[in-house]
């Protein structure tokens, strides 16, 4: 459980100094596609991932139920891990 | 009130592509965007609403001066742009492309033309050395409706830099990347027909809701989630290099600069400025026989680009060329690929701003986007969607391509986008 915690405020952390204005309310729960997030971002987390967890999300895990939130993307990265 | 502002690596690089196409006859670096009005609006409130903006935002109003040291002169005493009247025949197309002249501060411009139906077309035209397309999205969207604030112009140091010398390791990278694309360096189409008149023409492609759906399912398929901008471009480098080749100037390799917005998700600021950088994406005629092949190439280097720190990399060029006059910029710019640049102008503006749905109490039926390309690469293709269709605009310059072969082009994307 703190596993995912920390691995959901890390991703928080970088989107919101890399990704999002800094005025966006970003939470966890946080709707990603609809508050803007593109191809280019998913590459920059994918990369952020990859930097902090020594692994790349393969393209079949990207779908909309893993990117809805920090939340969801979070969990995908424990479960991936493990 | 503001003082004089600096103009960016974008903006400049933009201004640079200005002269470059009014040096060979063309009206220069300008965009349009065109809204069909359900109904008319009244010429009296548009200006009334720019005169206002104006006001505040004497920017709306500025010239490009300083060659070292770029700058928008802002005027003592701004004008507002200019609203030209169309009533009875559809104004040309060579009327509604007139050049903007920039030296007096003429960055902008507003063309309305009713129809015999009551209904009314805008089309605004601007420097793309002013702002983007989505900074012209947002300040259209407040130009039409007054209950938006339009942001102020950047400051002139948005964010801290690192040192010169730090700078200039990274400006070098770019080059430096520039460097490995020239080993399989690309052959530009050139001027086919130097003797056509200097124009621009394009053609719009509109996607019904049943074949939006299945281009965006085709897209997802091939270039996962949130990939269609990447299947977009796959699939249009696939058709130029089909074209080329039927034409007889297949290129040993084709080069896609890829414009990367640099504005934070969730918001548009700042308006009037170029917040972009370019990566340069290089696909060779093996890459391009099949589109996932493509696609496949374009997203393992523009991961390889952001690993690499290209975005960044591109941003500082941007910043250090600022300083160097335009012509020389130019030269560099070409030098860095053998003359060619760019084989194929690309934009994927995504959705259109929403608050474009009506424009000064009008109903917005339709929104095209129309931009400018240099004679060579002499074609042009920007995907948009409005409303959730998929809107494709090609644009040609006469002295490289015949109305047939794009109209061949147009069609042939269309369907390779349907069936990749």
């Amino acid at each position: 459980m703190t596993d995912v915690r920390e691995i959901e405020s890390s991703l928080l952390d970088f989107m919101r100094r890399e990704v999002f204005a800094p005025d966006l309310e970003l939470t966890a729960e946080t709707d990603l596609i609809a508050s803007g997030f593109d191809s280019m971002s998913l590459v920059r987390v994918l990369l952020f991932i990859e930097t902090s967890h020594g692994f790349w999300i393969p393209q079949g895990e990207i779908n909309a139920e893993t990117l809805k939130n920090i939340r969801s993307l979070a969990a995908t990265v424990v479960r991936l891990r493990a | 009130m503001y003082g004089d502002l600096q103009l960016n690596g974008p903006d400049y690089l933009m201004l640079g592509f200005d002269r470059e196409l009014r040096r060979h006859g063309f009206a220069g670096n300008t965009c349009q965007i065109v809204l069909k009005l359900g109904v008319a609006v009244s010429p009296d409130a548009l200006m009334h609403r720019l005169a206002q903006l104006t006001v505040s935002h004497p920017i709306l109003n500025a010239r490009p001066a300083g060659c070292i040291w770029p700058k928008w002169k802002l005027p003592s005493v701004p004008q507002a742009p200019q609203v030209r009247v169309h009533r009875g025949n559809s104004p040309s197309r060579e009327l509604l492309n007139e050049p903007l002249d920039s030296r007096r501060g003429q960055l902008m411009r507003f063309d309305l033309s009713d129809d015999s139906e009551g209904r009314q077309t805008l089309t605004f035209t601007w420097l793309h050395a002013l702002m983007d397309a989505p900074g012209a999205e947002h300040f259209l969207a407040c130009v039409g409706n007054e209950d938006m604030v339009l942001p102020s112009p950047p400051a002139a140091a948005p964010r801290p830099q690192p040192p010169l010398r730090e700078r200039a390791k990274l400006a070098w990278k770019y080059i430096h990347h520039l460097d490995e694309l020239c080993k399989a360096a690309p052959k530009s189409i050139g001027v086919r027909h130097p003797s056509a008149p200097a124009e621009l023409r394009h053609r719009v492609e509109t996607f019904d809701a049943a074949d939006t759906a299945r281009i965006r399912a085709n897209a997802s398929q091939l270039a996962g989630l949130l990939g269609d901008a990447q299947f977009h471009a796959a699939t249009a480098l696939c058709e130029l290099h089909r074209l080329r080749d039927r034409l007889g100037c297949a290129s040993p390799s084709y080069v896609l600069p890829l414009a990367v917005g640099l504005r934070a998700k969730g918001s548009i600021n700042p308006v009037f400025s170029n917040e972009l950088t370019m990566l340069m994406m290089q696909l060779l005629p093996p890459q391009l026989d099949s589109t996932a092949v493509a696609i496949a190439a374009l997203k393992q280097q523009l991961e390889d680009a952001l690993r690499g720190g290209l975005i960044e990399s591109g941003r500082q060029l941007g910043l250090l060329f600022r300083f160097l006059p335009i012509p020389l910029y130019m030269a560099m710019a070409k030098q860095g690929l053998r003359g060619e640049i760019c084989s194929l102008f690309f934009g994927d503006t995504a959705s259109v701003n929403p608050r474009l749905s009506n424009f000064l109490g009008a109903p917005v039926e339709d929104f095209t986007h129309i931009a400018a390309v240099t004679p060579s690469p002499g074609l042009g293709v920007i995907f948009y969607y409005f409303r959730g269709l998929l809107k494709m605009t090609v644009v040609h310059s006469t002295r490289v391509f015949t109305d047939a072969e794009t109209t061949e082009f147009a069609a042939s994307l269309r369907q390779r986008l349907l069936q990749p």
